[in-house]
């Protein structure tokens, strides 16, 4: 009896303190983390869409309550004015959800970019709507308060030959974007504010 | 039977270095070997995992019941590895992208465990830190030569950069899977040829 | 056959049951093969002229020096008198382009003379060819030098200069079109130095025969294995898949029966499993080539089917007097 109870203590002891050990440094390290994750999995994208800005968009960034969940901008500033921001919409593709970034002007809600952060689209083929410029340059200068569509569903982007699923599921990643854009204006309005 | 400290720590590089002469944690050696930088960043790794485990285990070893040894090793090895994990991605995000899953698999890298249960089970907490360092420097050599040989041959560079210009041609085999198998045989047998004299 | 040289035989120790026996010697046997091989290399040399001489030879050299030097580091038995480690660097330079450029060469013979053979205790232990080995590392390393096509793109002869597999592969069957059974075995084909030449392979695989040197049962399934594989592709559509005729005659398939395929100590012995051994290494090099992505399958169907064949000499005649 005292054997066993000596090895539950011993378990739970050990356990409990590797659970406190780990908790703090999760926490310690959490920013930071999230941080590097920004850099190297969304950083490229967003770098992309906000070309020629001034600041660095992925320090610049702040946090909306949308809902349930907590949405990230990040900020543009061109010509010393903060009037860009670029956040993620979610698409479905054809193997599975799509991430991508999209850049909006609040000054007159057009797109001012687009990229694929995260897919796992056929490489060669859906893959394309990432690496090639030609299909996510088609996004710029849309107005992003209206939803967008392929040509064959009666919008006008062209679809990338051999992937019509993965840019339809781009653009309804982008409507889904726009459709965040809608909902949070004002509050993406009043918070750029702090930015300029 | 009485070894020095220093015999402890020598030992890890050359009579029980771990995937030559122990043949043991081959998962990740072959694995991640595809680059020096892959396989230093994999060695520091267990360094750091084997020395913090052997530490524990050996202050512990009078307060841990024999029946649940094995379990009391895992929950501490498994503790310093998602340390490691954490803080890889917090300081060295690239190289824990490509590292990937063989980062939370250290927890069930056999040296790891080895060492636990052989080593710092049965001896003092200095003895078994320098036992963990020796044994970790001594892998991370290991995987650093395996990493170099198929780097430099299997992509022509070394860190990265070049080694034979633009005019080389890489010998692709040697990045890939089966290519690893057969680097680690020859430096095996290599090994065993300059121990067996 | 059971010569002290097979394997480090001093205490009087060999290697496992069964064996054939001719009463030759291994270098009687290694200088027939070379002189089987002989007018399937002449006739490249003739085509590529001096380039081809100098991959042959080095490749030659190459092996016989590499086998040395291994012996001489391993402290083993020096075993370069044999000739197997020559005929070793002689097939492989019969496979190579004759563009092949000198470390390709020196590399493969390395491959092939150490990973391939002495790595698992020399002659007569090994489990894969070793010429095959070699062949099937480099070419997953360097598939553009074993395009034939681009390789001997510089050659210019009095008949089409085109690889068949690979204008078969990338252009289907109308490409492959004009080649005619005659031409291709008189090596008018683009392809290695000593594999395009099938009349050549033929007249050497069946002088090897006749002195029971390799084995008629491997060479003539692999060949009916090739065959009908590709007659049956052929008949269920014959716009898609060519004929028996170019998957016989084009690539490694003549060496790859006569040479390669037939190597002692990686085939079967006995009977039934040497015919199982040939059809599927036919099977498997015409399913590679006609829907796999590499151009030919020869290699790759020989190296599987010579996992098997420890498997396969488990197929045995029943010992007399025993129950079953």
């Amino acid at each position: 009896m005292r054997e066993i109870i000596k090895m539950i203590v011993v378990l739970t002891v050990l356990s409990s303190f590797s659970g406190g050990l780990l908790a703090a440094i999760r926490g310690g390290t959490m920013e930071k983390i999230e941080y590097q994750q920004l850099v190297f999995v969304k950083g490229p994208a967003i770098r992309n869409i906000l070309e020629g800005c001034s600041n660095d968009p992925i320090v610049d960034r702040f946090k909306i309550k949308d809902g349930d969940i907590e949405r990230s901008f990040f900020v543009g500033i061109f010509d010393g004015k903060a009037n860009t921001v670029a956040f993620e919409g979610v698409g479905k593709g054809f193997g599975g959800d799509m991430g991508l970034m999209v850049g909006v002007n609040i000054d007159d809600d057009k797109i001012i970019g687009m990229g694929v952060t995260t897919h796992s689209e056929t490489p060669g083929i859906g893959s394309k709507a990432q690496t090639d410029p030609k299909f996510p340059n088609q996004f710029k200068g849309l107005a992003a308060i209206e939803p967008c569509k392929v040509k064959p569903d009666g919008g006008e982007i062209d679809a990338i030959s051999g992937a019509t699923v993965t840019s339809r599921g781009v653009c309804v990643g982008v409507t889904d974007a726009t459709e965040i854009y809608k909902r949070l204006k004002p509050q993406i309005a009043e918070k750029i504010q702090e930015f300029k | 039977m009485a070894k020095t400290i220093t015999q402890e720590f020598t030992k890890g590089l050359w009579d029980e270095i771990p995937p030559f002469r122990l043949v043991l944690g081959l998962c990740p050696v072959l694995a991640v070997t595809k680059s020096v930088e892959n396989g230093l960043g994999m060695g520091v790794a267990v360094v750091f995992v084997l020395v913090c485990s052997n530490m524990l285990v050996s202050l512990l070893r009078n307060i841990i019941p024999s029946k649940v040894r094995i379990a009391c090793f895992i929950v501490i090895i498994a503790t310093f590895v998602i340390v490691v994990e954490l803080l890889m991605q917090a300081y060295a995000y690239p190289l824990f992208l490509k590292l990937g899953i063989f980062i939370p698999l250290i927890v069930v890298n056999c040296v790891v465990l080895g060492r636990a249960e052989a080593f710092a089970y049965k001896n003092g907490p200095v003895r078994s830190i320098v036992d963990g360092f020796g044994i970790g420097i001594g892998f991370t050599i290991s995987l650093t030569a395996l990493g170099a040989l198929r780097e430099v041959f299997g992509s022509g560079t070394f860190f990265g950069m070049s080694v034979f210009g633009p005019s080389f041609q890489p010998f692709t085999f040697m990045v890939e899977a089966p290519g690893a198998f057969v680097c680690l045989g020859l430096m095996l047998s290599l090994m065993n040829l300059a121990g067996n004299k | 056959m059971v010569d002290n040289n097979m394997v480090d035989t001093n205490k009087f120790i060999v290697s496992h049951a069964p064996f054939w026996h001719d009463g030759s010697k291994i270098s009687t046997r290694n200088y027939n093969i070379a002189l089987a091989a002989l007018p399937a290399i002449l006739l490249g040399i003739i085509f590529y002229g001096m380039p081809a001489v100098g991959v042959i030879s080095l490749s030659i050299s190459s092996a016989i020096i590499w086998e040395f030097v291994f012996r001489r580091v391993t402290k083993r038995s020096n075993t370069i008198g044999d000739g197997s480690a020559a005929i070793i660097g002689m097939l492989f330079g019969m496979l190579l382009p004759a563009t092949a450029p000198w470390w390709l060469v020196i590399l493969g013979t390395f491959v092939a003379v150490v990973i391939g053979k002495q790595i698992y205790g020399g002659i007569g232990a090994n489990p894969f060819n070793p010429v095959v080995v070699a062949i099937a590392i480099l070419m997953i390393s360097w598939k553009d030098l074993f395009d034939f096509n681009e390789a001997l793109m510089n050659y210019d002869f009095d008949f089409a200069m085109v690889y068949p597999l690979a204008a078969l592969k990338h252009f289907g069957v109308s490409a492959v079109d004009s080649f005619n059974a005659g031409d291709l075995l008189m090596g008018k084909q683009s392809g290695g130095i000593g594999s395009t030449f099938g009349l050549g392979l033929i007249a050497g695989g069946i002088y090897l025969i006749i002195r029971g040197i390799i084995r008629w049962e491997i060479a003539l399934s692999f060949l009916a294995g090739v065959f009908i594989t590709a007659l049956i592709f052929n008949m269920t559509d014959s716009a898609r898949y060519a004929g028996p005729v170019i998957h016989l005659f084009a690539g490694y398939t003549l060496i790859g029966a006569f040479f390669l395929a037939t190597e002692d100590s990686s085939s079967p012995v006995n009977f039934i499993p040497m015919l199982i051994y040939g059809v599927g290494a036919g099977f498997l090099t015409v399913l590679i080539r006609n829907i796999g992505v590499y151009v030919d399958g020869v290699i790759f169907a020989i190296l599987i089917m010579n996992l098997t064949s420890p498997l396969l000499d488990k197929i045995k005649p029943k010992a007399i007097g025993k129950a079953a």
